[in-house]
């Protein structure tokens, strides 16, 4: 029978040092993080194949182990729901999403793709094989194989995150929300907002979602979209559409 | 140095700071000095008790070689390692399924002891009414001090079962507990820290375990 000792060095011959990438990454994670909690946003905590990682980042927050430390609202995303539509029913504009899960778990991709739209800031902590550019705002990743070292460091990775961000709460000029100090916006001069499709009419008009509220726009532009799909948003009209073969 | 050690020092502190970036740097020199910690403390722990965990995980296997089943539980994020646990044990990566559960996770029987009796009782009850001869009680606790797991060990000795515990600080109250066999304890006095090296802890004795079965004429 083969014998893995947990604490051997993981697969790889990386040791269990922190890369400088990810201790940058928690920073600005926790500094979000921070931000959305201070304006009222929710955390809302899935992992699918392994729940014991939601339930201990939700509380964590909840009721934090250091005695004075404000309570956060942080939920646990329940094992076996439909993550997608969960969410989609529950979370808010300014709310949080926060996985532990693989790259290749779909339906983890599929929720964290719909920050965008939905107005969520995306946390995305895994291990092994990256998540794809883009696929979530922070990506909190370790680069080894072994999934019980993987997930004893997952622990480290979230704890740090609550204690980072409780750190930020005492920099109260810092948790403002950012304002737009660049000379072209993108999101305030709509020059391309993403939207998930809620309905779409005969007419090639659509009812949809996005960070700002519902609204309606024209989809004649492109390929009839599908309730629950991205599209882009350019004055009023879909431009794109961000499902894959279409 | 650590943002708590450096937090009076920023020029910005107050609410007219604008510039993140020096904050975003500090945070991350925390992070990386905070996990070069909790990187030290889970290397010396598991090396300090690596006869201790052969020593239990034997222990353990012997029990479920008899047919035994481990039973898991602890409060907070400790109840979430207890899940943790019996995900491991029965759903392993490699190795043998073996049977386990956790005590946390049925939020009627919990709710119901905690509202007619007690939260004291959650788990010494559950032992009482699923606990046999020869299984395992295997129970978290950072501080060592959670009475529910203390009246849990006391339960499970009570039925004959073995018991495991994984303790913080220098044990607590489980240190000192006469009906507790094994307690395999993480020296620290941070709460995030002992946890991170009892989740490494919980899959040594898991490791540990699968070492040891020799499942004699087992189906």
């Amino acid at each position: 029978m083969t014998v893995l000792r947990p604490d051997a060095a993981p697969a790889g011959g990386a040791d269990l040092g922190a890369s400088a990438g990810l201790c940058d990454d928690l920073a600005r994670a926790s500094l979000a993080l921070a931000r959305r909690f201070a304006a009222g946003g929710t955390l809302w905590c899935v992992s699918p194949s392994s729940t014991f990682h939601a339930h201990h980042v939700a509380v964590e927050f909840v009721h934090p182990v250091i005695m004075g430390t404000r309570a956060l609202p942080a939920v646990v995303v329940p094992a076996g729901a439909d993550l997608v539509a969960s969410l989609r029913a529950t979370v808010r504009p300014g709310d949080m999403v926060v996985a532990v899960a693989g790259a290749a778990e779909a339906e983890v991709a599929e929720a964290m793709r719909r920050g965008p739209a939905w107005g969520t800031e995306t946390v995305w902590i895994g291990a092994g094989p990256r998540p794809a550019d883009g696929a979530a705002d922070h990506v909190l990743w370790l680069d080894l194989d072994d999934p019980l070292v993987a997930s004893e460091l997952f622990v480290r990775i979230y704890h740090l995150l609550w204690e980072l961000t409780h750190v930020c709460f005492e920099h109260t000029g810092l948790l403002r929300p950012d304002t737009c100090e660049e000379e072209v916006c993108i999101t305030c001069s709509d020059e391309g907002r993403t939207a998930e499709v809620v309905s779409v009419d005969d007419l090639g008009e659509a009812l949809v979602r996005t960070a700002e509220g519902r609204e309606h726009i024209d989809t004649t532009l492109i390929d009839p979209p599908r309730p629950g799909d991205l599209v882009l948003v350019h004055a009023g009209s879909a431009i794109a559409s961000l499902e894959e073969g279409r | 140095m650590s943002a708590e050690s450096t937090a009076f020092l920023y020029p910005f502190i107050e609410g007219d700071e604008h510039d993140a970036a020096s904050l975003l740097a500090d945070l991350a020199t925390s992070a990386a000095a905070k996990w070069d910690q909790s990187s030290r403390l889970r290397v010396e722990t598991l090396e300090h008790l690596d006869g201790q965990l052969a020593e239990v995980g034997a222990v353990m296997a012997r029990c479920f070689e008899a047919g035994g089943q481990l039973f898991a539980f602890g409060n907070g994020g400790s109840a979430t390692d207890a899940d943790d646990v019996a995900q491991l044990f029965t759903r392993p990566p490699w190795g043998e399924p073996l049977p386990a559960r956790s005590l946390v996770t049925d939020h009627a029987v919990l709710s119901a002891l905690s509202n007619d009796v007690g939260f004291d009782v959650v788990f010494s009850r559950q032992l009482e009414a699923h606990g046999r001869p020869g299984d395992i009680a295997l129970g978290l606790s950072t501080s060592g001090n959670s009475e529910n797991l203390l009246r849990a060990f006391a339960q499970a000795a009570r039925q004959g079962m073995r018991t495991v515990g994984l303790s913080g600080y220098e044990g607590g109250r489980m240190a000192d507990c006469s009906e507790l066999e094994h307690c395999l304890v993480v020296p620290s006095d941070s709460v995030h820290r002992i946890q991170e090296t009892q989740a490494a802890l919980a899959h040594a004795l898991w490791a540990a375990v699968q070492h040891a079965y020799r499942p004699e004429g087992a189906p």
